[in-house]
């Protein structure tokens, strides 16, 4: 019987080694690839997350646990059915227009990935027109921007007026995040979401998903 | 009903009642606990700190006996250093500034520091530093220390010779982010060690390192280590240590001093570490919430402060001005505000050397 408990644990401790041996080891044992997926490496990561908020666990430590994950994904990925491998969350996230900022975004995207959502990582510096089109050909339900500069907040307001002027704003969820960004500059402009952490992105972005 | 009047931590001038002002003050205790993982306050200082917030007076004070030493950390340079736009700055001199400060305000500690406010850029004007701080340290009576910002972040690239750690956590490269976060600590230390030994040859009365783990966890060990060094070759010269924020970022991430690993420490952690490095007075630093009002960022302010205060046994300076400890994020305090973050870091928060 595969504890997933333990699998849990190794991947909090961001032991790589240790992590995709118990993968192979529940395998092994005839684990359905979407139980060690859903009960064991994205549980981790929800535990993952929490600590990040608590702070308990920093940047260095979210990456390493995340690339653990991105290492067992590549061996649970071909068993996976379709539909196994994702969530109801298909995520379009970017740096707005005039920002190049982007590790934060990044580990945002990561540990929504982690966190079985569908994420298109568009980069830095996008434009309000470019979101727009790419919420038609993704087909994305959520859309993540994120700004650090007090400069390029402007540009998040930009997108959202983009998303509402195309007839898109009934299809999607909008979340802002970002430095100098807070719950009253979202509801400001007429975003649906706001996190302060990657952790938090990735729980906000599954409630409003659901 | 009364309105109590007071700022919210962006410096707008807000109104609270009676019930209002009650709950701030148990959410900002109650965040700090849970965040923290320390005691909130409690009944009776709660009802303290109402009390303090209630009191009519512009101004409030502490009941005469119970007056602290006031520790500098930049305040004496104010009237030289000040900004003319915010209308406090005055063309006179550091000497005139600084005595003024002693024989005119009476303050009990007073310091001086180079323009560029950090030790990096002071190394290399160290022949202007000494000779100013000698000049000025005859003419003063009261302690002079000597402050700057460890300030590790401007030795990666493109300022210093360090690449960057963001650039290899991007890369997944973890071992050489951390490699080159240690490389820029030991950066750190030699300059300040050249400034302090520096500065000690002419009569340095004490150092200030401020704002320290401004640059995560890497910093705060750096700066831990080389006051270890400070006492050991100078144990006569007493060392300031100041924070950059109430916790320690983890962006190394493994450090640690004496067995307690650094990210994420607290103020009643950070504390204990420094005291155990020889640090004589520890600069606590508390983060003003701008959306939240002075109450509520007092109260968490006061409780992180009151937890380290029961935690050690050196002086605690609480760096209360300017979006730190409780007070609002603006360039000239409020005196309602500073009054009260004074009175209650004092009398609840047990802080002996603001």
């Amino acid at each position: 019987m595969t504890d997933f408990n333990e699998m849990k644990e190794a991947l909090v401790a961001c032991d790589t080694v240790k992590l995709t041996g118990l993968v192979d080891t529940a395998l092994g044992q005839g684990t359905p690839a979407s139980d060690i997926l859903n009960q064991g490496l994205i549980a981790g990561m929800d535990i993952v997350g929490e600590k990040m908020e608590n702070g308990d666990m920093f940047i260095p430590e979210v990456l390493m646990a995340a690339q653990a994950m991105g290492e067992c994904m590549t061996v649970l990925k071909p068993l996976l059915g379709e539909g196994e491998t994702t969530g109801a969350g298909n995520v379009l996230i970017g740096t707005v227009k005039g920002d190049l900022h982007d590790i934060g975004k990044n580990l945002v995207a990561m540990m929504m990935e982690s966190a079985g959502l569908t994420v298109h990582n568009l980069g830095v510096d996008i434009d309000p027109a470019e979101f727009v089109t790419q919420i038609k050909e993704k087909g994305a339900n959520i859309v993540c921007l994120s700004a650090l500069l007090t400069t390029t907040m402007p540009a998040m307001k930009q997108t959202v007026d983009a998303i509402v002027e195309a007839g898109l704003r009934d299809q999607v969820k909008i979340m802002v995040g970002g430095a100098p960004v807070t719950q009253a500059f979202a509801d400001e402009i007429g975003a649906d979401g706001f996190a302060a952490d990657a952790g938090s992105a990735s729980k906000l972005a599954k409630q409003l998903a659901a | 009903m009364r309105e109590i009047i007071t700022s919210r931590g962006d410096g707008e001038q807000i109104t609270l009642t009676p019930d209002e002002l009650r709950k701030d003050i148990v959410a900002g205790t109650e965040e700090a606990a849970k965040k923290g993982k320390i005691d909130a306050l409690s009944a009776e200082e709660i009802d303290h700190m109402v009390d303090i917030f209630s009191q009519p007076g512009r101004t409030v004070s502490v009941e005469p006996g119970k007056e602290v030493v006031v520790t500098d950390d930049g305040a004496g340079l104010m009237p030289s250093w000040g900004r003319p736009s915010a209308g406090h700055a005055i063309p006179i001199s550091d000497h005139q500034a600084l005595l003024m400060y002693e024989r005119v305000y009476c303050g009990d500690t007073v310091g001086l520091g180079f323009p560029d406010y950090s030790y990096k850029p002071v190394k290399s004007a160290i022949g202007y530093a000494r000779s100013h701080y000698k000049a000025i340290s005859m003419l003063t009576t009261i302690p002079l220390i000597y402050g700057s910002q460890p300030n590790m972040g401007m030795y990666y690239h493109p300022s210093g010779p360090v690449e960057s750690p963001s650039d290899y956590l991007s890369k997944f490269e973890f071992d050489k982010a951390k490699e080159v976060q240690e490389q820029a600590a030991a950066h750190m230390k030699r300059d300040i060690m050249d400034v302090a030994e520096s500065l000690y040859e002419v009569g340095c009365e004490a150092m200030n390192l401020d704002t320290t783990g401004s640059a995560g966890d890497a910093d705060f060990w750096g700066c831990l280590n080389v006051v270890e060094e400070m006492k050991e070759k100078m144990p006569d010269m007493p060392v300031e240590m100041g924070m950059a924020g109430e916790m320690v970022m983890g962006l190394h991430g493994e450090l640690t001093y004496k067995g307690e690993r650094l990210a994420g420490m607290f103020p009643h952690k950070q504390i204990q570490a420094a005291e155990k490095a020889g640090v004589d007075i520890f600069g606590i630093a508390v983060n003003s919430d701008t959306g939240k009002s002075t109450p509520y960022n007092l109260s968490r302010t006061v409780t992180f402060t009151k937890a380290a205060s029961e935690a050690a046994s050196i002086p605690i300076h609480a760096n209360s001005g300017m979006g730190v400890c409780g007070m609002p994020m603006t360039l000239l305090p409020p005196i309602g505000c500073s009054t009260r973050c004074a009175k209650a870091l004092v009398e609840i928060g047990k802080a002996d050397g603001l």
